[in-house]
């Protein structure tokens, strides 16, 4: 399930595409009066969510291509300040994960070296270190670390051994922890 | 009766957390609120405050309050310089929000934890800082020399541990902060390990306000250093 922040909403085009869903399967009457209602409701409901799921991860990723992009242009010596090379490599992997359907990450930075993408399936967590030349996987519960892996310069060129690691992580739903206001989106990952 | 010295494994330490620092927009980020630095000598460094000399609820967040207002006045003097008109923007106001509270078990025991084999010592010493705050102590983590090739990874695997080894929030708002409307302490969240609870018995308590207010009285007076 994912469930999004309070300041996110679903763009236009996926109300608008919704309806429209909706709206060919009701006038479609010569099947209703055919099928009972259950199976009508389920039917009509049935194409619902992937529409929103496709749409609304669309929107996370364009949310969290806006939130790196403004790391970049804060001031020196904020806490929140990641150097360029490091968003040229969160976006290169952000691209990654969108184009294999993962959930959007929640971010943090340890400083302008790094960001980090975070997911959090129950009790546990995943994380993607991301530097300019390194990234470093984790995955962890509250008792322990249960996996560590690292990644280089020359693997960041094809991110698919740490895309496998959250892919193995995300085998179920992930709920995304809610995040701060992003302001409008302005461009799209990668 | 002793003043500063070693940190007890069992005594608590407490992180202030402090907005926006520890935020992300208006929602915590509790893995910015440690906040360890890189040193020098392949060292990682956060600060904390030792339960010795902040051995009340109160005392925790006078500090927290104290540090906000401190760095409020450093921003504030540094925009003078380039307006003597100039007054503090919203965006870089300062809010204490809070503590959460490790013991000094925790921090020692990454040494040994598996899945951390990079890590050469992990301690807390007490510190006093040049400001006279007396309940300052350093986190100090060394790594092995040439152990990862960055270190970045290894912040967040401390992070995640510590995170997953502390309690709180202790939420506070500071007597120069009850005008914010939405106060950020709301959005302090609970870690794994669930609310800050003071297992000290009455006694104990009692006894280590009486040694917080002579070691205090001794720093005051140059008498302990």
């Amino acid at each position: 399930m994912v469930i999004l922040d309070s300041s996110s909403k679903l763009p236009d085009t996926s109300v608008s595409t919704y309806a429209q869903t909706v709206q060919v399967k009701l006038s479609a009457t010569g099947f209703m009066d055919v099928m009972p209602p259950e199976t009508l409701i389920m039917t009509t409901f049935s194409s619902v969510p992937v529409i929103w799921e496709s749409e609304l991860r669309h929107q996370e990723y364009q949310e969290l291509g806006a939130a790196l992009s403004e790391m970049t242009k804060l001031e020196e010596g904020d806490e929140w300040k990641i150097d360029p090379p490091v968003y040229n490599a969160a976006c290169y992997v952000a691209a990654g994960l969108l184009a294999h359907s993962f959930p959007a990450p929640r971010i943090f930075n340890h400083g302008s070296k790094s960001v980090v993408f975070n997911w959090s399936y129950g009790a546990d967590n995943m994380y993607l270190t991301i530097s300019a030349d390194h990234i470093s996987a984790l995955i962890s519960s509250p008792e322990r670390i249960k996996r560590r892996v690292e990644y280089s310069a020359n693997e960041l060129m094809d991110p698919s051994a740490a895309l496998s690691s959250v892919r193995a992580f995300l085998k179920k739903p992930v709920q995304r922890l809610v995040t701060g206001a992003v302001t409008d989106p302005t461009e799209f990952v990668g | 009766m002793r003043c500063g010295g070693y940190i007890p494994d069992s005594d608590s330490l407490f992180r202030q957390s402090v907005y926006p620092v520890s935020f992300k927009g208006r929602a915590f980020a509790w893995d910015k609120c440690l906040n360890l630095s890189d040193q020098n000598e392949g060292s990682l460094l956060a600060s904390l405050t030792w339960e010795r000399y902040v051995p009340t609820e109160k005392l925790i967040h006078g500090y927290g309050c104290r540090l906000a207002f401190r760095r409020n006045e450093r921003k504030l003097a540094a925009a003078k310089l380039k307006d003597a008109e100039a007054k503090l923007k919203d965006k870089d106001r300062q809010v204490y929000c809070g503590a959460y509270e490790l013991k000094g078990k925790a921090i020692r025991d990454l040494q040994a934890t598996e899945g951390l084999d990079e890590i050469l010592s992990a301690d807390v010493v007490h510190h006093v800082e040049v400001e006279g705050e007396i309940a300052h102590a350093d986190l100090r983590i060394f790594l092995k020399p040439g152990s990862v090739a960055s270190v970045e990874g290894t912040k967040t695997a401390i992070e995640d541990r510590l995170w997953n080894n502390c309690s709180g929030p202790l939420r506070h708002i500071c007597d120069c902060d009850k005008d914010i409307a939405e106060h950020p302490s709301a959005s302090l969240a609970t870690p794994p390990a669930g609310a800050y609870s003071d297992t000290r018995s009455y006694t104990l308590r009692l006894w280590c306000m009486v040694r917080f207010q002579i070691c205090d009285w001794l720093w005051r007076n140059n008498l302990w250093h």
